[in-house]
């Protein structure tokens, strides 16, 4: 159930940060929707769709990109992989957990995306980017991070309640 | 020697599939599934990128929508009903704004043949500078064609699918366009700066560039026609050391706003500048 709705929201997300979200710009940085949304996934606890969902979802951003197919689909998995240790434990220890693992998270996507860019051969002025676009992009990731969260995880409890078993 | 756990396994696996679309892709055997792809994606796009140009039209609506919402009770179903046919006007008339000038500017130049463009998106990636057009070969777009609007070149069209194609703006740092200073008739290269100006470079020192000067296409090397505007000069920086003079450009094209684009078909790119940037 969770594949059925989440690749094609990872392919409505993709096409909202190209068409929309690409519009609603703090300087030159906008939010990372993808990964906001496999990461909130990843600490739900959801590991296997978690990172299958990273998948799907960033090759759907490079679809829209002149990126190389294949460079965001790379960090969502490793990234996705990289949350889904803590086994969704992280989520219910803190509240503000996840501005923590969004900000390690956006920072990491930051680099691959920066790396992706230069593969592609675009000019990078590395100062600027980290102040007009990385920075920008982490604060309105931060912004988002305990919504995404919190959605993932009503979400998660409305498809998968929880089993009790009654002796 | 401890097994892999199932997770690890499951990472590696799609980091293993994740290479395999990389090295694919930058090898080039992923293009025709790409324009595959990009079929019912552009359409989706077109979709989203229309209504939500509209909503941001409401958005950026003048307060007499506020006021009318403070109309009485017994008026408030009329008003929501006028209100959204004053939207749909709006942005029927903002459209016909947009192709009026499009078409003045098509007709000012009727030697060419233009395919009017939606713009249904930018790239997702905030280091390239490149729009999506909900137009592609399927069309008669192709590869190397320049895209201009009634205000000036925005840029060359760089991939085309099927149904839809990627634009490389001007102001993308791996864009350059042979130029030509309007009144002092200097010739000169236009480069973009990473944080988005545009430059004329290779300006000759003996030159006298003014502020205001229109800078058009000059159609050298073969990549664009000659004679479009592709800006103004803002600024002028001469030293003496330097061989040649920069010049800060202000774009004519409004590149934050672009929903429209005219992609001109009839022009032939030499085949090294369609392929290139």
């Amino acid at each position: 159930m969770a594949y059925v709705l989440g690749i094609p929201l990872m392919l409505v997300l993709a096409i909202l940060q190209s068409a929309v979200f690409s519009h609603v710009r703090l300087i030159a940085g906008q939010a990372d929707l993808v990964l906001l949304a496999v990461v909130a996934w990843g600490l739900t606890g959801r590991w296997r769709e978690a990172m299958v969902l990273g998948l799907v979802g960033g090759a759907s951003l490079d679809l829209l990109s002149a990126l190389p197919l294949g460079i965001s689909s790379l960090a969502l998995v490793l990234i996705a992989y990289v949350v889904s240790v803590t086994e969704g434990r992280l989520w219910g220890a803190h509240l503000l957990t996840p501005l923590g693992v969004v900000l390690a998270t956006s920072l990491a996507f930051s680099v691959f995306t920066l790396v992706g860019s230069l593969i592609a051969g675009a000019a990078v002025d590395l100062p600027g980017a980290a102040s007009r676009i990385i920075l920008t992009g982490l604060f309105l990731n931060l912004l988002l991070a305990i919504p995404a969260a919190q959605l993932a995880s009503a979400v998660q409890r409305l498809l998968f309640p929880p089993q009790v078993e009654i002796a | 020697m401890k097994p892999p756990s199932s997770r690890s396994l499951v990472a590696g696996i799609l980091t293993l599939v994740s290479l395999a679309l990389l090295v694919l892709s930058l090898s080039g055997f992923l293009e025709s599934l790409q324009g595959l792809a990009l079929r019912p994606v552009a359409a989706a796009q077109e979709w989203i990128a229309v209504r939500a140009a509209t909503l941001r039209n409401l958005l950026a609506a003048p307060g007499d929508v506020v006021t009318l919402r403070q109309q009485n009770a017994e008026l408030q179903a009329e008003v929501a009903r006028l209100q959204r046919e004053v939207i749909t006007l709006r942005e029927q008339a903002a459209e016909a704004e947009i192709l009026g000038g499009l078409l003045n500017y098509a007709r000012s130049k009727p030697e060419s043949r233009y395919l009017a463009a939606n713009v249904i998106g930018r790239d997702v990636s905030p280091y390239l500078r490149s729009i999506w057009i909900g137009s592609g070969t399927d069309d008669g777009i192709a590869r190397g064609m320049p895209v201009v609007t009634e205000r000036g070149l925005v840029g060359r069209v760089v991939e085309a699918f099927p149904t839809a194609a990627r634009v490389q703006l001007i102001i993308d740092p791996q864009a350059a366009v042979n130029v030509r200073l309007q009144d002092s008739r200097a010739d000169g290269v236009t480069v973009a700066q990473p944080n988005g100006e545009l430059r004329m470079d290779q300006i000759n020192q003996g030159v006298d560039v003014a502020a205001g000067e229109l800078v058009l296409t000059s159609g050298l090397g073969g990549g664009f026609p000659a004679d479009i505007i592709v800006g103004q000069v803002a600024s002028v920086r001469t030293r003496d050391y330097e061989l040649f003079q920069q010049a800060v450009l202000q774009p004519g094209v409004d590149f934050e706003n672009l929903e429209i684009v005219l992609v001109i078909a009839s022009f032939q790119p030499l085949p090294a500048e369609a392929g290139g940037t």
